[in-house]
């Protein structure tokens, strides 16, 4: 399990084809947007290169202005223990 | 709600950046790295790469580093995190970490044409002492030391004293020296103190900004995100954005300037023409707070005396300032039209125009930030100066959101660098070896005899100081560019390089660099934890217990002073730096580096180890090995505090203090708080007054320093008054000529931090960027007939590397100009680059020379 939340700025009235961009990118979901043009999106890959890609793929997009990682966790295939219920 | 783990921590990420982003999802809790769950131990930390100074937590587990997050409590990043900190856990773990000192010994012995051999501690250091006392009888430049930006304000500090106090010597430089010399000259002579006077809440006070140069989006990108956010919330800001090429900032930018290499200063003189022929500036303001000054001109390029440009230069290396009237000033700045300038630079009027009229107009705040591409200039502490002049001009200083800011790449260029002083004219908190009373303060504080440490001329009470061979000290500064000079001319025998990687960093690889070091007269050693290019040219490599590997403190571009603690062992037999430091003052006597007549004169000081002396004092020694624990209960280690039976770190720092915090100290203005105070907080910037930090310096209601009625005081001078210091547009040493058709601009990008000794071991970055690229405009390509993607050779008079043109990229050049990073050792641009430096703060200019780009 590798999972990243990361922000990322764009301008506001660019937003709908900023989101159309960033979902074409691989392990990306975007879950809101304020009005300034802050947007919130997860990326999750559990291949490390491919992560990796996908976190350049971000950045470099047109229209993204400034992309942050705000949170990283990672953890290994043999203690991922990804069925596992938490409360 | 029952919920998988992996909906979890998804929820935890989401939670997170919601909270950095000021929004509310619907459904998500904050529920962030709660400690307990999963038996992570987070912990906060100073980053390892840049300047800005972000605080990250990291998370611990079975004494391994498996998370990290950006930290929500931090003031300077607010929880964010550049692309670098994803990153972060891995530099510590990539596969080639050197673990074992080596050695090059042929038959069991060392050899300078040997092979790399594994050797205890005891050995690494026997075998170096015994270079270095012997090159220490040559003179104080016998020996040098090459440290950082990147140590830890404890290893700059204990490094200053075995070196100035130890070995007599001021062959200290750090590799700040090539990134940020500049602006401390220029701080010092417009305002007598070094370091910005604002700080990065001026990010959200400014109205405008100005990037001189500053590619913000890719060496800074939380600041940049910072700055993003102010740019969309806030009406009417803008953003304008000067450079030699197109970059990522640019996608901002509310106007574009891309101007001529060089054509910085005249750029500067014309805004305050046009302040002046607009009368738009704050007379009031001037009145009060500021002199008129010029500069010396026509001063050389910091070359050999022997190159033709320097024997041309009328007044080489002089700094000299002689007082003018605002009058003498308005008419020195008057050539700079907009007609002029707009010419010289190829910047369009509208563009020039549109910058000047946001500095001069009152009611807008005006931030302007710069780095490497005003620092590495040949005219670096100039044009630094010019900018100061427009803020000076209009009293846009010292306030939220006026301000002049002078960024850092690195660290602690400015924690370690610049307030400890690690330079060869430097002591702690701004003091000089060029005075002798601070030369005396120094001696008295470190309970050294008077006459220890080297003055820069070689004489105390104006009587020559006496060295280890009876004969007269002699000058005793020397700069990092002339380091590797003396090396090559075998003048300097031992070199020990310390966290960073100079050989790959140094310019004139080729002539000066690389003969210097593998000079069979010399002995150089590099420690640090990965085979970097500068290891591989060493004799000697000692392995480096890097960053969270001990117990450590950085200081930021914005004066904050921030700790960690120790959160993880080192691997192997890896050390850090300030044991290193340390262990090795007990291999040199004093009577191997001191002249009889001062041990004579001071008995107690003879048959003594360095280590006695300079750390066994009472002082450093101080305070017992305690139980490093959090406010949480969690305990950490501290390997050099368990080693050297004392807390290092802390005697070292309080010693420290007793330079920049103590009653009666030379100069006011640099305080810091007591040790305690660092590791519960998130930094706290100096000066600190009463236990309270300091966010604008200079002015009454921020900074304690200025009394009630006093208004603006810029009391690093005696008087009180700033330097608006007059200097003209100089051409560069290398223009672009028949043979040569090419700038040349060197850099960073984003992905790579300096010299990629760390990201490069970071599989996703390298591939992400694997290759240093030549950037280049598509019409030259064409001109050139090269495809995109084309082999090439960049060939300069000095030297050529092969790369890949690149005209596509995220950097888009001029026409006329390439850029080309430097983090590729494969490709070391530094072989092509002119060793040329601003003579007054003998940075490099790695900025601008000329280049032709050839088929390979």
């Amino acid at each position: 399990m590798n999972i990243c939340g990361i922000l990322v700025h764009t301008q506001p009235n660019n937003f709908d084809a900023v989101r159309e961009r960033l979902l074409s990118v691989q392990g990306v979901e975007v879950h809101g947007m304020s009005k300034e043009g802050r947007v919130v999106i997860t990326l999750e890959e559990d291949n490390e290169d491919q992560m990796a890609e996908s976190l350049h793929e971000v950045q470099r997009l047109e229209g993204v202005i400034a992309a942050s990682m705000i949170y990283h966790h990672k953890e290994d295939e043999n203690q991922a223990i990804s069925q596992e219920t938490v409360q | 709600m029952k919920q998988t783990r992996r909906e979890f921590i998804k929820n935890n990420a989401i939670a997170a950046t919601a909270a950095a982003a000021g929004i509310t999802i619907p459904g998500v809790k904050e529920a962030v790295a709660a400690e307990g769950d999963d038996g992570i131990r987070w912990d906060k930390a100073a980053c390892r790469y840049c300047g800005t100074g972000c605080s990250v937590l990291m998370g611990v587990k079975d004494g391994k580093v498996v998370a990290s997050q950006g930290d929500p409590d931090a003031p300077v990043n607010r929880g964010l995190n550049c692309i670098k900190g994803y990153f972060l856990p891995k530099i510590l773990y990539g596969k080639d970490r050197l673990t074992q000192p080596l050695l090059r010994k042929k038959d069991g012995k060392y050899d300078k044409n040997g092979d790399f051999t594994p050797v205890s501690w005891e050995e690494a250091f026997q075998t170096m002492a015994d270079k270095w006392i012997e090159a220490r009888k040559k003179g104080p430049k016998g020996v040098g030391m090459f440290g950082s930006g990147q140590w830890t304000v404890w290893e700059g500090y204990a490094a200053q004293k075995l070196l100035k106090a130890g070995f007599r010597s001021n062959s200290l430089e750090p590799n700040a020296r090539h990134c940020m010399a500049s602006a401390v000259g220029a701080f010092m002579r417009g305002f007598g103190i070094d370091e910005p006077m604002g700080c990065y809440d001026d990010l959200e006070h400014a109205d405008a900004f100005v990037l001189w140069g500053a590619n913000m989006a890719e060496m800074h990108p939380i600041l940049w995100s910072r700055l993003t956010d102010t740019r969309l919330t806030k009406k009417g800001c803008e953003v304008h954005v000067m450079s030699t090429f197109e970059h990522r900032s640019f996608e901002l930018s509310d106007n574009d300037l891309i101007f001529e290499p060089q054509t910085d200063l005249a750029i500067a003189n014309y805004i305050a023409n046009y302040i002046i022929q607009n009368k738009a500036y704050n007379k009031d303001f001037l009145g009060k707070h500021v002199n008129f000054t010029q500069t010396a001109t026509d001063i050389g390029y910091g070359l050999r005396a022997s190159d033709p440009r320097e024997k041309a230069a009328k007044n080489r290396n002089s700094g000299k300032l002689t007082k003018i009237s605002f009058e003498e000033y308005a008419k020195s700045v008057e050539p700079y039209t907009l007609e002029y300038t707009s010419k010289l630079s190829k910047v369009p009027k509208k563009n020039l125009e549109r910058l000047a009229k946001v500095y001069a107009d009152p009611n807008k705040k005006v931030t302007s930030y710069w780095t490497m591409g005003m620092n590495q200039h040949t005219r670096g502490v100039w044009v630094n100066g010019l900018v100061y002049n427009i803020h000076l001009l209009m009293g846009k200083i010292s306030e939220p959101g006026n301000s002049p800011f002078s960024l850092t790449g690195q660290p602690s260029a400015c924690g370690t660098a610049r307030e400890v002083g690690t330079f060869t004219h430097r002591l702690p908190a701004d003091l000089v070896v060029k005075k002798d009373a601070h030369c005396k303060f120094a001696e008295k504080t470190w309970q050294i005899p008077a006459g220890t440490i080297p003055r820069a001329n070689g004489k105390m009470d104006d009587k020559d100081q006496t060295d280890i061979s009876g004969k007269p000290m002699g000058k005793t500064l020397i700069h990092a560019v002339a380091m590797h000079r003396a090396l090559k001319d075998s003048k300097m025998n031992t070199f020990w390089v310390m966290c960073n990687n100079n050989l790959q960093a140094a310019a004139n690889f080729n002539d000066e660099s690389l003969p210097g070091w593998r000079n069979p007269d010399n002995f150089i050693t590099v420690s640090d934890p990965y085979p970097t290019v500068s290891a591989m040219g060493a004799d000697l490599v000692l392995p480096t217990a890097m960053w969270i590997e001990k117990e450590g403190a950085y200081g930021n571009a914005e004066r904050r002073t921030q700790f960690w603690r120790q959160q993880v062992a080192a691997p192997g037999e890896a050390k850090s730096d300030l044991w290193q430091v340390m262990e090795f003052s007990k291999y040199v006597k004093t009577d191997d580096v001191w002249d009889a007549a001062l041990l004579e004169a001071n008995p107690d000081y003879k048959g003594k180890t360095l280590f006695d002396v300079l750390y066994a004092n009472g002082v450093v020694n101080k305070f017992p090995v305690e139980q490093v624990t959090d406010d949480r209960g969690n305990k950490y280690d501290n390997d050099e505090a368990k080693d050297f039976g004392f807390y290092a770190q802390k005697g070292l720092f309080e010693e420290y203090r007793l330079f920049n915090s103590a009653e009666g100290i030379p100069k006011k203005g640099h305080e810091m708080a007591e040790f305690g105070a660092y590791h519960k907080a998130r930094g706290i910037r100096w000066p600190v007054i009463d236990g309270k930090e300091t966010l604008w310096r200079f002015r009454e209601g921020y900074d304690p320093h200025v009394a009630k009625g006093e208004g603006v005081k810029f009391y690093g001078k005696p008087d009180g008054k700033a330097n608006i210091i007059s200097a003209p547009y100089e051409p560069a040493a290398e223009v672009p000529d028949k043979e040569y058709p090419l700038w040349l601009s060197t850099g960073r990008v984003l992905e790579h931090w300096h010299s990629g000794s760390m990201t490069m071991r970071v599989p996703e970055l390298r591939k992400a960027v694997p290759d240093a690229l030549c950037y280049m405009h598509p019409k030259d390509a064409r001109k050139l007939r090269l495809r995109d993607g084309a082999k090439v050779k960049v060939v300069s008079r000095r030297g050529e590397i092969e790369t890949r043109v690149e005209t596509r990229g995220r950097n888009k050049p001029p026409q006329g100009l390439v850029y080309v990073p430097w983090f590729d050792a494969a490709r070391l641009i530094n072989k092509v680059t002119l060793d040329q430096t601003d003579p007054l703060s003998k940075e490099t200019d790695y900025k601008k020379c000329a280049v032709k780009v050839v088929k390979a």
